[in-house]
């Protein structure tokens, strides 16, 4: 397949802004025929709910479109759209919580609720974008996400990403810190966990730049 | 060609006398006389004279001339130009150029592009008849993007641009076998309740990539 085949490709494939955001119809005219037509009522019913409440309603569409690629029966591909929703909510109330008197932007809350669904707390992800709540929070939160993935301590994870941050390392860039904690983890010698943070923490900000 | 009779083509010469002749050339000797005779009747215009009158019309550069040179000659010399435009489509054309400066200037220049990145797509399935890969950057569309193996080693592989930030996604092996990408490293739960993982890409923003 050609460079251009694949970029245009990619540009066409890229997701299409919803119609409206009051839900109704938005499963018509991107669910339709992707879905189950068992689930498409109970679907449209949670996008609306999700668009009454002003959560962004994108991660919900994604999630019935990907139930619908993988042929899972309509019962539990309504259930995972549900328990999506359920995120949003739980997301937009960690956010309204860590930055009081402030309309939660959408970016906001998707982020978080993908943090959630990767296994990050609550209170973790509460510090995380408290630090810097005008910056959207997905780099420092699967930077996050990957270091408890990889058995790092949640609150000394934290703490490694803040003191990153208080030394001017935005963004990707912190995604960067958390491979850095993990080769010092895989580095032969052996070293532990609170040793490859410690470690990493003492080069701050000069971690490697990597590949995601 | 068969060769002229000498005798003839002494007659023809005037170096003998035609009547000396025998018969059948003498004949001959009648047939190319009158054929000699149409021919000095004939104008001198031929092509020949044509093409050499126009080469002494415009002689062929002098030798030593760069090409250079003759490029600038070529440049300067005056030609007339003619351009027959109908005066409404000269006011739709000024029309249309004056619309899109007014865009650019109220956009304040060309708009900047989506933040996108490159994604490479690397997977290891021996005896596979086809790779794909569906996400959340596709709309979890089938057929959008298949991974290649040229070399049949086994090894897919796949490059595509595609907007920055997390995406979600699986490979799709032999159009049935949906199988997460073991070399993603990030991996969250699909939410359907069986316990399939999917796996998750960060798309760094090209800027950003070292």
């Amino acid at each position: 397949m050609s460079w251009k085949l694949v970029l245009a490709l990619a540009l066409v494939a890229r997701p299409a802004p919803l119609i409206g955001q009051n839900g109704n119809g938005v499963g018509a005219t991107r669910l339709a025929g992707r879905v189950p037509a068992a689930a498409l009522p109970a679907i449209d019913s949670i996008l609306a709910a999700a668009a009454a409440e002003s959560l962004p309603t994108e991660p919900l569409v994604q999630k019935a479109l990907e139930g619908g690629a993988k042929n899972i029966p309509a019962d539990r591909l309504v259930n995972g759209v549900r328990r999506g929703l359920l995120q949003l909510r739980q997301a937009r109330a960690i956010v309204s919580h860590a930055v009081p008197g402030q309309s939660p932007p959408e970016g906001h809350v998707a982020a978080v609720a993908a943090a959630l669904a990767r296994g990050l707390t609550g209170p973790i992800v509460e510090r995380l974008i408290t630090v810097a709540p005008n910056e959207p929070p997905g780099p420092v939160l699967h930077a996050a996400a990957d270091l408890v993935a990889h058995h790092f301590d949640p609150d000394s994870a934290a703490d490694l990403l803040v003191e990153a941050h208080n030394k001017g390392l935005r963004g990707v860039r912190l995604l960067d810190v958390a491979v850095a904690a993990d080769h010092e983890l895989q580095r032969p010698g052996g070293r532990t966990p609170s040793e490859a943070l410690a470690h990493v923490r003492a080069m701050l900000p000069n971690v490697r730049p990597g590949r995601p | 060609m068969s060769p002229i009779d000498p005798r003839l083509q002494e007659a023809l010469d005037g170096e003998r006398d035609p009547g000396d002749l025998p018969v059948d050339l003498r004949e001959a000797y009648a047939r190319l006389n009158a054929a000699t005779q149409i021919l000095k009747a004939t104008p001198p215009v031929s092509v020949a004279s044509r093409v050499m009158a126009e080469i002494r019309q415009n002689p062929a550069p002098v030798q030593g001339e760069g090409p250079g040179r003759r490029l600038i000659q070529w440049l300067g010399r005056p030609r007339a130009v003619t351009v027959r435009l109908r005066p409404v489509w000269t006011l739709a054309l000024a029309a249309g150029l004056a619309a899109v400066l007014v865009l650019q200037w109220r956009r304040g220049g060309p708009a900047p592009g989506v933040a996108q990145g490159i994604a490479n797509f690397v997977g290891q399935f021996p005896g596979a008849q086809s790779v794909e890969v569906v996400g959340s950057f596709n709309d979890w569309s089938r057929g959008m993007l298949h991974l290649n193996d040229d070399d049949g080693d086994g090894i897919w592989h796949a490059k595509a641009v595609l907007p920055a930030g997390q995406h979600e996604y699986m490979f799709v092996v032999d159009g049935e076998r949906w199988v997460p990408d073991p070399l993603a490293g990030r991996y969250v739960d699909d939410g359907f309740g069986a316990g399939q993982q999917n796996s998750v890409l960060i798309v760094r923003p090209v800027s950003a990539q070292p």
